[in-house]
């Protein structure tokens, strides 16, 4: 697996887009952590009046995001929203091979189609990895920056796996949509619709009356495993137990591990 | 042992049959061609062979073992364009490649010193000339001194001194002992390099075997005869009386005049110095390998 790693970053290592869109993750994802933090400190810290003012209640029904332990939630959820650059930048990994033939010249040059999947599956570790230590790392430090001294620092750290988790899974539905579209542009294009739409119109209509059916989405059941740390308590609306979403996940994982190995070995590599 | 084996390969796209059946041995230290117009299925079968598209029936073997990633390592080819990173150099690129072969990249400086892009060594793919890109999948392939290499239409893209490096290159390359297999739609080149040849037209394997053999193959063994002289119309008039002639096709002031096995040039020139007609050129030919395809082929050019 580090063999084909060392392949792939031959690959990508001089590849603009690939630092611009990396880059972007890792600069604006801790960045926008710790300056909504310093401002929502700042403004729940504030000038005091007298009588309840709107700061003070919304401190009440969210709680405190950006200190220990909920910022590792906070963290993971933030995360999440910026990992869909990486998720794109993965797509456009693969179909840009298949755009240029040169997965037909790793084939030709000795890779077996499976290695090329365990090449860009080696990818797909490599930023799982690298962003769930920057969620790791932002939660810490805003966690350190904010929170009184004392605070338990890994109380809630489960929020960074399940980042890891959801990570790996976004990837993996980029991956199947990918192998199956094989166009950048288009896949693209489909993978945001997926992200956006689908998954949230779906939730949307298999959520109504507290129906728990839209917690089992491709995306949702890893989403909903790190749930927006600004939405009050009483408002929440799952009902379904974190393990049973691991379940689903575990699933959806066997699902389209198997049905990008099954098209991509059986397929015939043109563009 | 073959180096190739390819036994009753069929590929299908839907309805249409892009190979049917074909079924031919690549003997070692033989240049194979594999020749046939456009879109009869020749880069269809090195894409079959090489593991990037799938036959829909019948199988292959290199050096007796069915294919698979390991013998590709050790075969060079290149297989329809050019297919690398269009933004990494040329030297990036080959490091790949030698990477994915696990050769060692000491050889990519000889290789690129072989097809003359040293110099360009660092310049990015994207800003090459296609016939740069040809080269440089030509240099790919030679990576880790293979002795099997598989080329698809090689010279596509060269100007003439690049097709003429090349032709020799393959030559020295079989010199040396190695087995190359070519597809090429160009006649003159597969003449000129292959010692063997298959026929394949619209997935159909027509006729294979060595040049010598395809060429003689046609039952018929006539002759080709060039002559000229200064009264090329006279000429014309009489070589038609002469027995043994079946066609004469005038090519300017030369004559092509296609006879029976038994005719000699001595008895030409004999004939036409009886009937007073001195011939300024005599040339015995034999039959090339275009006559031959264009009977096997038909000469439609839907063919």
């Amino acid at each position: 697996m580090l063999k084909l790693f060392k392949i792939e970053w031959l690959k990508i290592n001089t590849y603009r887009t690939f630092w611009v869109l990396f880059g972007t993750f890792v600069v604006f994802f801790p960045l926008t952590v710790f300056f909504s933090a310093s401002k929502y400190m700042e403004q729940t810290s504030g000038a005091r009046g007298s009588g309840p003012n709107p700061e003070d209640l919304a401190k009440a029904l969210i709680g405190a995001p950006f200190v220990f332990p909920k910022i590792w939630q906070t963290s993971a959820w933030f995360g999440g929203h910026f990992f869909v650059i990486i998720g794109m930048l993965f797509v456009m990994l693969i179909t840009n091979e298949v755009q240029y033939r040169t997965h037909r010249q790793n084939i030709i040059d000795g890779w077996s189609r499976l290695d090329f999947l365990r090449a860009k599956a080696s990818v797909m570790f490599f930023f799982v990895i690298a962003a769930t230590l920057l969620v790791f790392i932002t939660g810490i430090i805003t966690g350190l920056a904010f929170s009184a001294p004392g605070a338990d620092l890994f109380e809630d750290v489960h929020y960074v796996a399940y980042f890891a988790l959801m990570a790996f899974h976004y990837l993996l539905i980029g991956f199947f949509i990918a192998i199956l579209v094989k166009r950048t542009g288009l896949a693209v294009i489909i993978y945001f619709i997926s992200v956006y739409v689908i998954d949230g119109l779906l939730w949307l209509l298999l959520t109504i009356r507290g129906n728990q059916m839209g917690y089992f989405l491709p995306f949702e059941t890893v989403d909903a495993l790190i749930p927006s740390p600004f939405t009050p308590e009483m408002m929440k609306l799952r009902t379904v137990a974190d393990y049973s979403l691991l379940i689903s996940t575990a699933v959806y994982v066997s699902l389209f591990t198997y049905l990008i190995v099954n098209r991509f070995k059986n397929a015939d590599l043109k563009t | 042992m073959s180096v190739l084996s390819v036994q009753q390969i069929s590929k299908n796209y839907g309805a249409v049959k892009a190979l049917n059946n074909v079924s031919f041995e690549v003997p070692q230290g033989s240049v194979y061609g594999i020749l046939g117009p456009n879109g009869s299925g020749k880069t269809t079968l090195l894409g079959i062979v090489m593991d990037v598209l799938k036959a829909s029936g019948g199988e292959f073997r290199w050096n007796g073992q069915p294919g698979d990633a390991d013998q590709r390592k050790k075969i060079g080819t290149l297989l329809e364009t050019p297919n690398f990173y269009s933004y990494l150099s040329a030297e990036k690129n080959l490091e790949i490649a030698a990477c994915i072969k696990e050769r060692g990249l000491d050889d990519i400086d000889r290789v690129l010193q072989m097809v003359n892009l040293h110099q360009r060594r660092t310049s990015k793919f994207n800003t090459y000339s296609l016939g740069m890109k040809q080269r440089l999948a030509i240099a790919s392939a030679l990576l880790g001194d293979p002795d099997i290499l598989v080329f698809d239409e090689p010279t596509n893209g060269l100007d003439p001194a690049g097709i003429a490096e090349i032709r020799e290159l393959i030559i020295e390359l079989n010199r040396q002992g190695k087995t190359i297999i070519m597809a090429s739609h160009i006649l003159d080149e597969v003449e000129r390099v292959c010692t063997h040849v298959t026929i394949i037209q619209k997935g159909v394997l027509k006729t294979s075997g060595t040049v010598q053999e395809v060429l003689s193959a046609s039952g018929e063994t006539d002759v080709l005869v060039e002559i000229a002289a200064d009264d090329a119309t006279g000429l014309e008039t009489i070589i038609r009386q002469f027995p043994g002639v079946k066609d004469v096709k005038v090519f300017g002031h030369v004559l092509s005049v296609l006879c029976t096995e038994n005719v000699s040039a001595g008895q030409i020139n004999k004939y036409c110095f009886e009937k007073g007609v001195v011939l300024t050129q005599l040339n015995m030919k034999k039959k090339n390998l275009e006559t031959r395809f264009l009977e096997i082929t038909g000469k439609q050019s839907d063919r």
